[in-house]
């Protein structure tokens, strides 16, 4: 038994100084790939390979943000972009989640709501904008209500998927050890099915993203897709692209917190093995 | 010893899809003793985990009775606590909080609980690994988790449904001893499935041999052999006739399927 633990420890243990080094080795090139990258792009334009009509400079995109960072510009859109899509995903979890646990385990509840969300998912958000215009003007509530509005269904079905794939037989083995129904949910379904919804709330949070930024495309006076619409209207192009790399290093980031939260709340995943 | 447990001409069939009913267990009839040590043997697909999950109330009988105490079994019972082959640990609670999960259940105090896990914990030899999760476990290790679990729990009678059948050889023996001592010493009610012969014989008081489907009793033979027993039982002349008899009521079991595609015992 202690020599079982053993083995384990010593086979985990050679194999993560090779994978280690392959990892070091794996991020010089990812740097140099996008160096050589930047670097090309840059004398494409300055050689007048590609018109800066089409394409701006990798230098006058960083002089743009400069400028943008300098005035706040380019914080404050961040910030209300984030702002929009942290209410909306948050609601939209706030809703999905217990209605899809409950969807989960009471299949009448399953029968009411299937064929609206059914009929809904087909749906991008961009549908919803004419309408939640209407009703709710061009303000925060509207964007809002898109990102809501766009994220709701996606962990509805996540919750549903990851509830009802809650191994029946360790809700056999709580209740053999006496677990009552209140039990079973709080301690078995739910945590069993926490990864899952998890999961699911990491990749929808990228879908809230895509969703308040064709809200701010449409119809917004800030925010980073109100930023990229600023700089093709008035033809500055190299304002389009810094708008572009703002919203990839932003989701990026709250994708790394997504992950961090993840980690933090789901403990007996971290040492899963191979 | 007065009688714990029974089956009373229990009867059950399931309905899969459009085709006829299947019996899986037809006319079973068993007492079991407290304190005794019952294995019931025989083929994969003859009803002996179906008798096992009537005797834990996880499925009701279609026909006859369970009965605990004379009282007839309706709802999952956890004074029949269940080892399973697959042991159905909870993946996000540590060596620590499975064993204490029954004890919770049954709202016994925190102290109390951690006094008793520690317990069981220690009985089967797994001291220094309370704050591991299962999914850090080995196999061996993890079925020791799910016997402290249950034994925590302090059920009546324990039912094991081929709980080292996933183990290797190794290693089954060790629990096999390993659960040897523990029922030797808490004098536990055990009803234990198996499709192994040399296990039952190395653990039962009496062996059931069921017949392959639909399940029913075709021998219920007393096992004599001296306790405290051990492992090495296996090498004794006695343990070899009894061997021979029970592989003769299985190989008639075999032979009356023949052509059919059924596993044959191991």
């Amino acid at each position: 038994m202690d020599g079982s633990a053993q083995r384990v420890t010593g086979a985990a243990a050679e194999q993560p100084r090779r994978l280690r080094m392959r990892i070091s080795a794996a991020l010089v090139i990812k740097v140099a790939s996008v160096c050589s990258f930047l670097l090309a792009w840059q004398l494409a334009t300055t050689t007048g390979l590609i018109s800066p009509l089409f394409l701006p400079s990798p230098g006058q995109i960083v002089a743009q943000s400069q400028e943008l960072i300098a005035n706040g510009e380019l914080w404050s859109s961040v910030l209300i972009s984030s702002q929009r899509v942290f209410a909306g995903f948050v609601l939209a979890g706030l809703v999905a989640v217990p209605l899809g646990v409950i969807m989960a385990v009471w299949w009448p509840a399953k029968a009411i709501v299937d064929p609206f969300v059914s009929l809904l998912r087909p749906l991008p958000s961009i549908t919803w904008i004419p309408l939640t215009i209407l009703w709710l003007g061009i303000g925060e509530q509207q964007k809002v209500a898109i990102v809501f509005l766009g994220s709701w269904i996606y962990i509805l079905f996540y919750t549903l998927a990851s509830v009802q794939r809650v191994d029946p037989l360790l809700i056999r083995a709580a209740r053999n050890l006496g677990a009552r129904d209140f039990a079973v949910m709080w301690q078995v379904i739910l945590p069993a099915a926490l990864p899952g919804i998890i999961a699911g709330l990491k990749i929808t949070l990228a879908i809230s993203w895509s969703c308040v930024l064709s809200a701010e495309l449409v119809a917004a006076q800030s925010g980073l897709g109100a930023l990229i619409w600023q700089g093709k209207d008035w033809g500055n192009l190299p304002l389009v692209l810094v708008g572009m790399v703002a919203i990839s290093i932003t989701v990026l980031i709250a994708d790394v917190i997504a992950d961090r939260i993840a980690h933090l709340l789901l403990p007996w995943e971290r040492h899963r093995r191979g | 010893m007065p009688t714990i447990l029974s089956a009373e001409h229990v009867t059950r069939t399931f309905s899969i899809g459009r085709g006829p009913d299947v019996v899986a267990v037809h006319d079973f009839s068993l007492q079991v003793e407290e304190g005794e040590f019952i294995c019931l043997l025989g083929a994969s697909g003859c009803g002996k985990s179906t008798m096992l999950n009537m005797f834990a109330g996880f499925i009701q009988p279609t026909q006859g009775r369970v009965l605990l105490r004379g009282e007839p079994i309706t709802r999952v019972e956890p004074r029949c606590g269940v080892v399973f082959q697959s042991y159905a640990l909870f993946p996000w609670k540590t060596v620590q909080g499975n064993v204490e999960f029954g004890l919770r259940m049954q709202r016994v105090p925190a102290d109390e609980r951690r006094r008793r896990a520690a317990r069981f914990i220690e009985l089967v030899k797994l001291q220094g690994f309370e704050r591991h999760y299962p999914v850090e476990l080995s196999g061996g290790m993890q079925q020791r988790v799910t016997l402290a679990r249950i034994l925590a729990a302090d059920p009546e009678v324990l039912l094991m449904d081929e709980p080292f059948a996933a183990l290797d050889a190794m290693t089954r023996q060790e629990m096999q001893e390993e659960l040897l001592r523990i029922q030797e010493e808490s004098r536990k009610t055990v009803v234990f499935i198996t499709h192994s012969i040399d296990e039952a014989i190395i653990l039962a008081d009496r062996i059931v041999v069921m017949s392959a489907r639909p399940g029913r009793v075709k021998a219920i033979l007393q096992n004599t052999l001296p306790r405290p027993r051990h492992v090495s039982i296996q090498l004794s002349p006695d343990y070899a006739a009894l061997k021979a008899e029970i592989w003769a009521l299985v190989e008639s079991e075999v032979h009356r399927h023949d052509g059919d595609t059924r596993r044959t015992p191991r």
